[in-house]
């Protein structure tokens, strides 16, 4: 195997020695992912602290004289302006339309007299009326804001009024401390979210980066007249084939390693809250060891199946083409478990390439994955990587293959 | 040694290749029944026109290609059977065969060294030798791809010749070199004719069959038609120079094709 170990070493020199080559495939992808992911994350949190931080324009007609008492009470700010009910409300709902006005509140003519002078079962009972653009987020936020605090409290106060004591129309309580009430196992939650996440992106960054790599170091080398070369030497053909599959997976896990903390570090800016979680989770050391038993079994068998369409295709471009239906399976194995609600599967689902691949990682990261379907997910895995291998060899041997002779 | 025996050689085309030849076929027999035999200590010329089959029959001496008929045996060793030690002995070069351009010679001729097996010292001896006799020492360290054609060639000829091969398969040697160069290349096949290795090149360059090889084979249509020294060739063809020989000839053996 002394071939296979100079075939690796110069395959590595090649790549690690083009400036432009590690660029492309290793930097810019990288900042790529990360900028575009925290562009967005940017975005979106100053969306949201600004919509947070910005003081609503209402127009309330009609207020009810202890109306501002409640909204003082309640701290609710706002730039208000109480209308009558002669003023025209046509231009008000206009600046709503236009974004320039958040809301409007419309209290009935009489409203707290109606309230006041009720009876019994059939008398009149008044509305508040808001208008509001839900497709404004400032103007979402103020109806949302001013209904939960400003008017429900309102509508506690009359109640406790009419009735002289409020807790007669309190039936029950529904979690008067909503945090107490939340069990949860905090590494298995923040999985969850993982193992929607990550199965997805590994599958797709290591089957990319196998893609990638894989074109130009067969079919370039075949189109460029160079892996002949190699042909001529006097070192058995699977030395050859190891070599370069060796040396794709070292760069094919290397560029997704990249990729995927590109990933993780994009989206950790995304949305802080919700992946800030993701640094608490904790590993034991078998599953870190199944994890790199099974990302080295997932990369063997990507840059496997890339190189046997490397192999057979004459020029890149027909590669290209070749490796795309490839690409969209390995997708739709993902995309499926993304779906999934999780939950035990059978052991069966474990031996079905590709897919058990991405159920293995999913159970990985909520901390479900028995011996037994890791084995089974493993085993699988490497026989199809071992028999596509076997292919390649005989492809190598082939001069239909190599020399379209 | 090179014994090759009765040597047929039958490509099957794929439709898009049937359609870029134009014709109906889907075989093309680039070799015909060939049989000849190489010496050592001596440079056997293939000639033959554009098609021929020089390349494929050359090709398949150094197993790139299986016979589809017939055998070859280098040094007694078959092509086919025991190809391993065939690549051992032989130092092949061809247009078609490329160094990776974003090496150096330098680098390039290590590696292949380290692939047959060489130590670090003998391969450093044999790079100082070649390279000096080749005058790539000025651009050993520079990317091939920033090399001239003829630099490449220099550089290909070279790593071929990395393990000091017994047997040599050189596909047109002196193409795309400059009169000193192509000068050199032979003056170093000559060398190595006289150490006693036998030596078998591809050209249609007359005089540099005439002048380089001790024999010579007349190629034409895949078909061996006249073998011999220049002199048993115009003798049998009543000429007076090797280029009124091979006209002969194919006026008589193309005609006979169609
Ligand atoms: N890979 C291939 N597939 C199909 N046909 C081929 C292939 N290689 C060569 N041929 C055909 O075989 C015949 C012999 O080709 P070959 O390359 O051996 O000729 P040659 O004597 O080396 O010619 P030249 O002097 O142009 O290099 C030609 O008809 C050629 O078209
Ligand atoms: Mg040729």
């Amino acid at each position: 195997m002394k071939g296979t170990k100079n075939i690796v070493k110069k395959e590595l020199t090649r790549v690690f020695t083009d400036k432009k080559l590690v660029i492309n495939l290793f930097v810019l992808p990288g900042v790529l992912i990360m900028v575009m992911y925290s562009i967005m994350g940017s975005l979106i949190s100053k969306m949201e602290t600004d919509i947070k931080t910005h003081i609503p324009t209402i127009y309330i007609q009609n207020a009810p004289e202890d109306l501002d008492y409640i909204i003082d009470a309640v701290d609710f700010e706002g730039n208000i302006t109480y209308i009558s009910s002669k003023d025209s409300t046509t231009h008000i709902k206009d600046g709503i339309l236009k974004g320039d006005i958040d809301l409007l509140v419309i209290f009935d003519e009489g409203f707290i007299e109606t309230i006041r002078s009720y009876k019994d079962v059939g008398d009149p009972i008044p509305e508040v009326r808001t208008y509001y653009n839900p497709s404004e987020d400032y103007s979402n936020a103020a109806k949302g804001n001013f209904t939960a605090s400003v008017l429900h409290a309102y509508q506690q106060s009359l109640l406790a009024e009419r009735l002289g004591n409020i807790e007669q129309l309190q039936v029950f309580y529904i979690d008067r401390d909503p945090e107490a009430g939340i069990i949860v196992d905090e590494s298995k939650a923040n999985g969850k979210f993982l193992s929607m996440l990550l199965p997805f992106l590994i599958n797709i960054m290591l089957f990319q980066g196998a893609m990638g790599l894989g074109m130009d170091a067969i079919t370039g080398e075949k189109e460029r007249g160079t892996l002949a070369s190699m042909l001529l030497s006097p070192i058995k053909r699977s030395e050859i084939v190891f070599g370069k599959l060796i040396s794709l997976g070292i760069l094919t896990s290397l560029s997704a390693v990249i990729y995927t903390v590109s990933v993780v570090v994009g989206i950790q800016r995304l949305a802080d809250g919700a992946m800030g979680a993701m640094t608490n989770i904790q590993f034991t050391p078998v599953q870190i060891v199944q994890l790199f038993v099974m990302l080295i079994v997932l990369v063997y068998l990507y840059v496997s199946m890339v190189s046997i369409v490397a192999v057979y295709a004459r020029t890149q471009k027909e590669a290209g083409t070749y490796v795309s239906p490839l690409y969209i399976l390995v997708m739709l194995g993902c995309i499926m478990t993304m779906f999934s609600t999780g939950g035990v599967k059978e052991l069966k689902y474990y031996a079905i390439p590709i897919y058990n691949g991405a159920i293995a990682l999913q159970d990985l990261l909520v901390g479900e994955l028995t011996m037994v379907k890791f084995g089974v997910t493993v085993g699988s895995l490497a026989i199809v990587a071992f028999l596509i291998t076997t292919l390649i060899t005989k492809a190598f041997n082939s001069e239909r293959v190599m020399f379209n002779a | 040694m090179i014994q090759i025996n009765e040597l047929t050689k039958v490509y099957k085309l794929t439709k898009k290749q049937m359609m870029e030849k134009k014709t109906k076929k889907n075989m093309v027999k680039a070799v015909d029944k060939l049989s000849l035999t190489a010496r050592p200590g001596e440079i056997y010329g293939l000639l033959g026109p554009n098609g021929a089959g020089k390349t494929t029959a050359l090709r398949c001496i150094a197993s790139l290609l299986k016979p589809t008929q017939g055998n070859i045996k280098v040094k007694g060793y078959d092509t086919v059977e025991d190809s391993q030690s065939v690549r051992k002995t032989i130092g092949f070069l061809t247009n078609e065969i490329k160094l990776d351009p974003q090496f150096s010679p330098r680098y390039m001729f290590g590696f292949f060294g380290r692939l047959h097996g060489l130590d670090e010292r003998v391969i450093e001896e044999r790079r100082e030798e070649l390279f000096d006799y080749f005058g790539i020492k000025d651009f050993q360290d520079k990317k091939i791809e920033e090399l001239s054609s003829g630099m490449k060639q220099k550089a290909s000829l070279a790593v071929s010749l990395v393990h000091n091969p017994e047997v040599i398969i050189f596909d047109e040697p002196t193409s795309g070199l400059d009169i000193i160069t192509a000068r050199n290349v032979t003056d170093y096949l000559k060398h190595l004719r006289d150490e006693g290795r036998t030596v078998i090149i591809s050209t249609h360059i007359m005089t540099e069959a005439e002048k380089l090889c001790d024999r010579i084979g007349i190629i034409i249509n895949g078909v061996l038609v006249l073998e011999g020294t220049l002199t048993e060739i115009l003798d049998r063809t009543n000429t007076k120079d090797l280029e009124d020989a091979f006209f002969e000839l194919y006026k008589i053996h193309n005609k006979e094709e169609e």
